[in-house]
C-alpha cells in the first residue's frame, strides 16, 4: 500500500489502511462528476473515467497526473468547483487536494527507473538477431504473425508482445529452417563449426574394444569439442555466460542425439539440433532482467550484460557484438566516459540503420507502406510498389542522416535536402536526379524536406480517392508536436469520398464543420495545418490548382502565425521546438526502454528536453543523455511493495 | 458411414452403470475403424464471423418475426439458407457500452467476452474475461489436434490510436485465452492451409521430428529454471512461453489424436486438398483494392474443411480489423475505403454504398454456410451440426452505437436450435445470453457468462 509521503501528509497517517480511491471518490461522485463526466466533458476534461470498469485507478491518476495536479491546482485556488455549484466543505476540499497530491508525488522521483517486464524479441529483432547469431537471412516480420504495438506505437513495447501456441510453433518452425539454412551452406557453417569431430579408425577400433572390457564414455571426445562450439554460440544467443547447469543440459541433449545416430555426420547433426534449441529457448526469444533474490526498496543497476543487451537492442535491434560484451565482462559500462564512447561507435555502425528503420517508420506511421497502398490503385496507378518503395527508403535514409550527418532533429521538420532516385524524384518533379539509387539531393525550394512533405506521409494520411486535410492536419498535431486531439463525437461524419475536382468545395464544407462548437475546437487546430499541405496531391505529387480551382493553401494557425504555403508551414512548425521536444523524448524514451512513460517519468523528460534545447537537438548527445537516465541503466526490484504503483 | 457396426452408446453405458456422473469419452468405446465423431452422435461445431464496422441499419432486420418472415435487402444473399439461420435482434453487448468506449476497439475486442476492456496504449491489455470460443475450447477442445483456430485477414494494425487511448492491437483480437492473453490469428491462407493439410498433399517432405521432443524437453526444463529468477510480472509472462511449449509437445505426443485427424481426411478430401493447395498458389493480393472474395473464400474453405476433418470445432474469423478501411471500389457502385464509408452521415449515396459492404460480406457468410450445408457429416450435414455466428461489434457505424448489434446463428447446433427464425429480443438483452444458450446446446459447464441474465428463449427447437 501506500505508505510513502505519511510524513509530509499528517492527515492520511491516521488511517493508513483506508485506501485512497475510496477516499476521494464520493467527494468527486458529488463535486466534479456531474460535468466532469465523460459524455459531457466539460473544457474537454473526464475526471470520472478511470473511476469505472476494472481500472487500477490509482495507477491511472498517476498516468493522467497532469491533469490531477490541475485538479489540484483548480481546487486549491478556489476556482471550482465553479461558483454556481455547490462547494466543497474545507475537510473534503482538503482530504481531496492531499490524498491525490500524495497519489501523485509518491510516484514521482528521479531515483524510480520504473520496471520493464521482459519482453520478447519484436520480429525484426528476432530477424537481426538471428542474422548476427548464424548468419542466416530469416524474414521474421513477413512470416511471423505480426504483433500489436503499444506504448508511443512501437513494437517492441513489452505489453503487446505475447507468446502463444501458434507463434511457438512459427520459432520451432523457425529454428529449423535457419538451422537447415546454415548447414547447408559449407562456408557458414564452418563459421559455426569449424571442424568436424571424427573418430580416427584406431580409436573406433578402441572403442569396439573397451566397449567389451570397460565402461569408458565413447562419445566424451565428440562432446568436448562440441563443448567448444555450443557453449560460446550459446552464450551470445543468450547475451551472457552461461551457468554450469545450462552447460549440461545442452551437452546432454548433444549426447543424446550424437549416441543415437549412426551416420557419419552425426557429430554436426547433433550441433545443428542443439543449436535449434537454443533458438527456441525462453533465453534467447526473452529480454529479461533478473530479479535479485532478496527484496529491496531502492533500484539498483542493471547487470554489465543486461545493460550490454539494452544498448544493443536500442540502437542496433541486435545482440550485442564482441566489443559490447567484452566491455560487459570488463564491467566498463558503468563508467560514463566509456559509455559515451560506445553510443557514438554504435551510432556509426552500419547496424544504427536498424534503429534508424524502425524507429522513424513506426514513429511516422509507415511501416507497412511499401505493402499496403493507401490509395485507390485504379486512380492513382503511378503508385507502385517500387515508388512506395523509394518513398520508404526517403524516410529511413533522411533519418539515418539526421542522426549522423546533419545531426539536428529539427531538420526532421523542415530543411534543404532530401533523399531520392530518379522515379522518386520524377513524382516529385525534380530534375536532375538519375538511376534506381537514393541519395542526398540538395534541394532549390523548401517544398520538400523534413517528413511533412514525403510521399509516404502525403499517402498514408490521404483517404483512398482525395486529400484528407483533417487527417494530415491531425497527423501533424499528434506526431510532429504530440498533442493529439481527442476523438470527435461519433455522429461527426466523415466528409464522402468525392473526385479531386470536388477538392475545392472541401473547405468551405469544413469551414461549415468548424462552425459547429462541438467541432471547432479541434478542427482549428487540425484544419489549417491540413489545408498548408493541400498542394501535394495524395500520392504526394505538387499540384497548384484542383483541375480547374485555385488551391488556397494559406491559413492562419490558432497560435496567430499565418503562413502561405506549405514552405512558410514547414518553418513555422520548425520553431515548436517544446512540444517537438517533447513529444520526441517521450518517443525515444519509450522505444528505449519498452515501457510506457507517464507522469512518474516527468523528470527524466524534463531531462530529454533540457537537453534537445540546449544542444540544438543534437541526436548523439541527445541519446547519450538518454542511455544515462536511471530509468535505462536502473531497474527495481518487483517483490518490493514501494513502487507498485509507479510500475503500472 | 456404416451405422450396423456393433457400439456401446455412452448414454447407454451411462444407463448400464446406473451412475448418473459424467464418464470422459474412452477410446475403448470406439469400435474398430472409427473414431470418436464418425459414429452416430456427431459434435457441434462452432464459428464466430466477425464483420467490421457495422450495418446500414435501416436494410438489416428482416420484416415479419418468428418463422414467418422476409430477408431483408441487406440479407438476400441468404435466401438459399434462411431455413437454417437464426436471426437475433435487440441483442446488445453492455461491456462496450462504458466511459471512454470511444472508436471502434472498444467494441471489438470484447465481442466475445462481454466485459469492458481496458483503456490502455499497451501497458497491462485486459479484455475484461476469457472469450465464449476459448472458454469453449477449454472444455471442449480436448479430443480435437487443435482446442480452436483463429483466422483473419488483415495484419494486426500497428500502432496506437492516441486519440481514444487505444492501442490498435484491440482491433485485431476478439479470441481471448485469458483476460491478459490475446490468441493470435492467422492471415495468410498459404499459412493456415500449410499447418493443417500440407501433410496430405503428394510429394510432401516431411522434416524428421525424431529430436522434436527432447528439444521441447529442454527448452521447457530451461524456462522453469529461469522462472526462479525473475519478478513476479516477468513469470506471469513466461507462463505464455510455457504454455505455447505444451500445446506443441501435446500435439506431437498424442498420436491417437493425430491418427484420428489423419483418417478422417478421404481420397475425395484429399482431391479438395490439391485444388485448394492450387487456387492459394494462383492467388495473390496484389494491392488494397483488388477484389478479395477469392481470398475470403480460400480461408473459408479451410476452415470447412478443418471443421470435416475435426481438425477443430472451434474457429474464429474476422473479414477485417475493427474499423477496417478495406477499400472496396471493386464493388459496383462503392467508392472508398469501408470506414470511410460507414461514417455515411445519413447521406442516402453513402448509405447505399454501406449496405451494398454489408451485403457483400453477408454473401461470404451465406457462401460459408451453404458450403458447410453441402458437406455430409454423420446423417445430416455439417450445418445441421454447426453454429456459425455472424455479427460485428457495431449497429450503426456513422454513430458507433452498440445497441441491438447485427447477429445470426447459422445451423442447428445438433438438432438444438430451431432455425428459420427472426426474433425479437427485450430492449437491451444481453449478447451475454447467447453465449449462454449456446454453452447449453454444447453441453459445458456454464452456470453464466459475464452480465448473461439467462438462456435466449425461442431459439431452441
Amino acid at each position: 500500500m501506500l505508505l510513502v509521503g505519511i510524513m509530509a501528509f499528517p492527515a492520511l497517517a491516521q488511517k493508513p489502511d483506508q485506501d485512497p480511491i475510496s477516499i476521494i471518490e464520493p467527494i468527486l461522485e458529488v463535486h466534479c462528476f456531474p460535468c466532469h463526466h465523460d459524455t459531457k466533458r466539460s473544457a474537454d476534461i473526464s475526471l470520472k473515467n478511470i473511476f469505472m470498469g476494472i481500472n487500477d485507478t490509482k495507477a491511472l491518476i498517476v498516468r493522467d497526473g497532469k491533469v490531477w495536479l490541475n485538479v489540484v491546482k483548480q481546487i486549491e485556488s478556489g476556482q471550482m468547483p465553479p461558483k454556481s455549484h455547490s462547494q466543497m466543505s474545507a475537510e473534503d476540499s482538503e482530504a481531496l487536494v492531499q490524498t491525490v497530491k500524495s497519489i501523485l508525488y509518491s510516484s514521482l522521483s528521479a531515483t524510480n527507473p520504473g520496471r520493464v517486464v521482459m519482453r520478447r524479441l519484436s520480429h525484426s529483432e528476432y530477424q537481426y538477431s538471428v542474422f548476427s547469431l548464424v548468419g542466416v537471412k530469416y524474414n521474421a516480420p513477413e512470416i511471423f504473425p505480426a504483433d500489436g504495438s503499444g506504448g508511443a506505437g512501437f513494437d517492441n513495447f513489452s505489453g503487446t508482445l505475447f507468446l502463444t501456441p501458434l507463434k511457438m510453433e512459427r520459432y520451432y518452425e523457425a529454428a529449423e529452417e535457419i538451422m537447415d539454412q546454415a548447414h547447408a551452406d559449407e562456408i557458414l557453417w564452418r563459421k559455426l563449426v569449424p571442424e568436424s569431430y571424427k573418430k580416427s579408425f584406431w580409436s573406433s577400433f578402441g572403442d569396439w574394444f573397451l566397449d567389451i572390457f570397460t565402461t569408458v564414455d565413447r562419445s566424451e571426445g565428440a562432446v568436448v569439442a562440441a563443448t567448444k562450439v555450443i557453449v560460446p554460440f550459446a552464450s551470445r544467443a543468450y547475451r551472457r555466460f552461461l551457468e554450469p547447469a545450462e552447460k549440461d543440459k545442452l551437452l546432454g541433449l548433444f549426447r543424446k542425439v550424437y549416441e543415437g545416430m549412426d551416420t557419419v555426420n552425426r557429430y554436426d547433426l547433433a550441433v545443428k539440433e542443439t543449436m535449434k534449441a537454443v533458438l527456441v529457448s525462453a533465453n534467447f526469444l526473452y529480454r529479461y532482467e533478473e530479479e535479485l533474490d532478496v527484496p529491496i526498496d531502492y533500484s539498483y543497476a542493471l547487470s554489465n550484460f543486461e545493460l550490454a543487451s539494452r544498448l544493443s537492442y536500442f540502437l542496433w535491434s541486435t545482440l550485442p557484438d564482441q566489443e559490447l560484451f567484452d566491455a560487459a565482462i570488463q564491467n566498463k559500462l558503468q563508467d560514463s566516459t566509456f559509455l559515451q564512447a560506445q553510443v557514438k561507435r554504435m551510432l556509426k555502425d552500419p547496424k544504427a540503420k536498424h534503429f534508424a528503420e524502425s524507429f522513424v517508420t513506426q514513429w511516422f506511421g509507415i511501416s507497412r507502406f511499401r505493402e499496403t497502398n493507401p490509395l485507390d490503385p485504379g486512380r492513382f496507378p503511378e503508385l507502385t510498389p517500387s515508388l512506395r518503395n523509394a518513398m520508404y527508403q526517403e524516410m529511413v535514409a533522411y533519418f539515418n542522416y539526421v542522426l549522423n550527418g546533419s545531426r539536428n532533429f529539427l531538420d526532421l521538420i523542415d530543411s534543404d535536402y532530401t533523399f531520392l532516385n530518379e522515379e522518386l524524384a520524377r513524382h516529385y518533379g525534380i530534375d536532375g536526379v538519375e538511376g534506381e539509387e537514393i541519395r542526398k539531393v540538395q534541394l532549390t525550394d523548401r517544398r520538400r524536406g523534413g517528413v511533412l512533405s514525403m510521399g509516404s506521409v502525403l499517402a498514408t494520411t490521404s483517404m483512398p480517392l482525395r486529400t484528407s486535410p483533417v487527417l494530415r492536419g491531425k497527423w501533424v498535431l499528434e506526431e510532429i508536436m504530440g498533442t493529439p486531439p481527442p476523438p470527435p463525437p461519433p455522429d461527426a461524419g466523415e466528409l464522402p469520398e468525392a473526385s479531386h475536382k470536388k477538392n475545392a468545395n472541401l473547405r468551405q464544407l469544413l469551414a461549415a464543420h468548424r462552425a459547429k462548437p462541438t467541432c471547432a475546437n479541434c478542427h482549428q487546430k487540425m484544419d489549417p495545418i491540413g489545408f498548408g499541405l493541400e498542394n501535394y496531391d495524395p500520392s504526394g505529387r505538387w499540384r497548384e490548382s484542383y483541375g480547374d480551382a485555385a488551391i488556397i493553401a494559406w491559413d492562419t494557425l490558432p497560435s496567430g502565425e499565418s503562413f502561405r504555403g506549405p514552405e512558410e508551414l514547414k518553418k513555422i512548425l520548425r520553431t515548436k521546438e517544446d512540444e517537438f521536444a517533447r513529444n520526441l523524448s517521450e518517443k525515444m524514451f519509450i522505444y528505449a526502454t519498452g515501457r510506457g512513460v507517464g507522469f512518474v517519468d516527468e523528470l527524466f523528460i524534463q531531462r530529454l528536453v533540457k537537453n534537445l534545447k540546449g544542444n540544438n537537438f543534437d541526436p548523439e548527445k541527445f541519446i547519450i543523455e538518454l542511455v544515462q537516465l536511471e530509468a535505462f541503466r536502473y531497474k527495481v526490484n518487483d517483490k518490493g511493495e514501494r513502487f507498485i504503483v509507479a510500475s503500472n | 458411414m456404416s451405422s450396423s457396426k456393433w457400439h456401446i452408446s455412452r448414454r447407454r453405458m451411462l444407463k448400464g452403470l446406473g451412475a448418473s456422473i459424467a464418464l470422459p469419452f474412452l477410446q475403448a468405446m470406439v469400435p474398430p475403424g472409427m473414431s470418436s465423431y464418425n459414429m452416430g452422435k456427431r459434435p457441434v461445431r462452432f464459428a464466430c464471423l466477425y464483420m467490421p464496422n457495422g450495418v446500414n441499419k435501416d436494410h438489416w432486420t428482416p420484416t415479419g418475426f418468428g418463422s414467418n418472415f422476409e430477408l431483408s435487402k441487406t440479407l438476400k444473399p441468404l435466401a438459399n439458407v434462411k431455413k437454417d439461420i437464426l436471426v437475433l435482434t435487440e441483442l446488445m453487448n453492455k461491456g462496450s457500452i462504458f466511459p471512454g468506449a470511444e472508436g471502434h476497439f472498444a467494441k471489438t475486442a470484447n465481442i466475445m467476452t462481454c466485459r469492458p476492456i481496458l483503456k490502455t496504449l499497451g501497458e497491462n491489455i485486459n479484455s475484461g474475461g476469457i472469450s465464449f470460443d476459448q472458454l469453449m475450447a477449454q472444455q471442449k477442445g480436448q479430443d480435437t489436434l487443435y482446442d480452436s483456430l483463429q483466422y483473419g485477414t488483415e495484419r494486426v494494425n500497428s500502432g496506437i490510436c492516441g486519440a481514444t487511448g487505444f492501442t490498435r492491437l484491440y482491433a485485431a483480437s476478439i479470441s481471448w485465452k485469458s483476460p491478459t492473453q490475446p490468441c493470435t490469428r492467422e492471415i495468410d491462407t498459404r499459412m493456415a492451409f500449410d499447418r493443417l493439410f500440407r501433410r496430405f498433399l503428394p510429394d510432401t517432405k516431411q522434416r524428421d521430428q525424431t529430436w522434436k521432443q527432447s528439444v521441447l524437453d529442454l527448452v521447457a526444463e530451461d524456462a522453469k529454471d529461469l522462472q526462479r529468477k525473475l519478478g513476479r510480472a516477468d513469470q506471469d509472462k513466461l507462463v505464455e512461453y510455457l504454455e505455447s511449449i505444451r500445446s506443441l509437445e501435446q500435439r506431437i505426443d498424442n498420436e491417437a489424436k493425430l491418427k484420428a485427424f489423419e483418417e478422417q481426411v478421404s481420397p475425395q478430401m484429399k482431391k479438395e486438398l490439391a485444388s485448394l493447395n492450387l487456387r492459394i498458389d494462383e492467388f495473390k493480393e496484389q494491392f488494397v483494392g483488388v477484389d478479395v472474395t477469392e481470398k475470403l473464400r480460400q480461408m473459408m474453405d479451410i476452415m470447412a474443411l478443418a471443421f470435416q476433418s475435426d481438425a477443430t470445432r472451434v474457429i474464429t474469423y474476422m473479414f477485417g480489423n475493427a474499423a477496417s478501411g478495406r477499400n472496396f471500389s471493386f464493388i459496383p457502385g462503392v467508392q472508398g475505403s469501408h470506414h470511410q464509408i460507414s461514417h455515411h452521415q445519413n447521406l442516402p449515396g453513402a448509405l447505399e454504398e454501406y449496405r451494398k459492404i454489408n451485403e457483400y460480406y453477408v454473401a461470404q457468410y451465406a457462401y460459408f454456410l451453404e458450403k458447410l450445408k453441402s458437406i455430409p457429416d454423420g446423417e445430416s450435414n455439417l450445418l445441421d451440426n454447426s453454429m456459425i455466428m455472424f455479427i460485428s461489434g457495431l449497429r450503426d457505424g456513422n454513430s458507433h452505437s452498440s445497441r441491438n448489434l447485427p447477429v445470426i446463428v447459422g445451423g442447428k447446433g445438433g438438432g438444438a436450435l430451431k432455425t428459420g427464425q427472426n426474433l425479437e429480443f427485450a430492449k437491451e438483452t444481453p449478447l451475454a445470453n447467447l453465449y449462454l444458450s449456446m454453452a447449453r446446446v454444447m453441453d459445458m459447464k456454464v452456470p453464466q457468462f459475464a452480465d448473461s441474465t439467462g438462456e435466449l428463449k425461442g431459439i431452441y427447437s
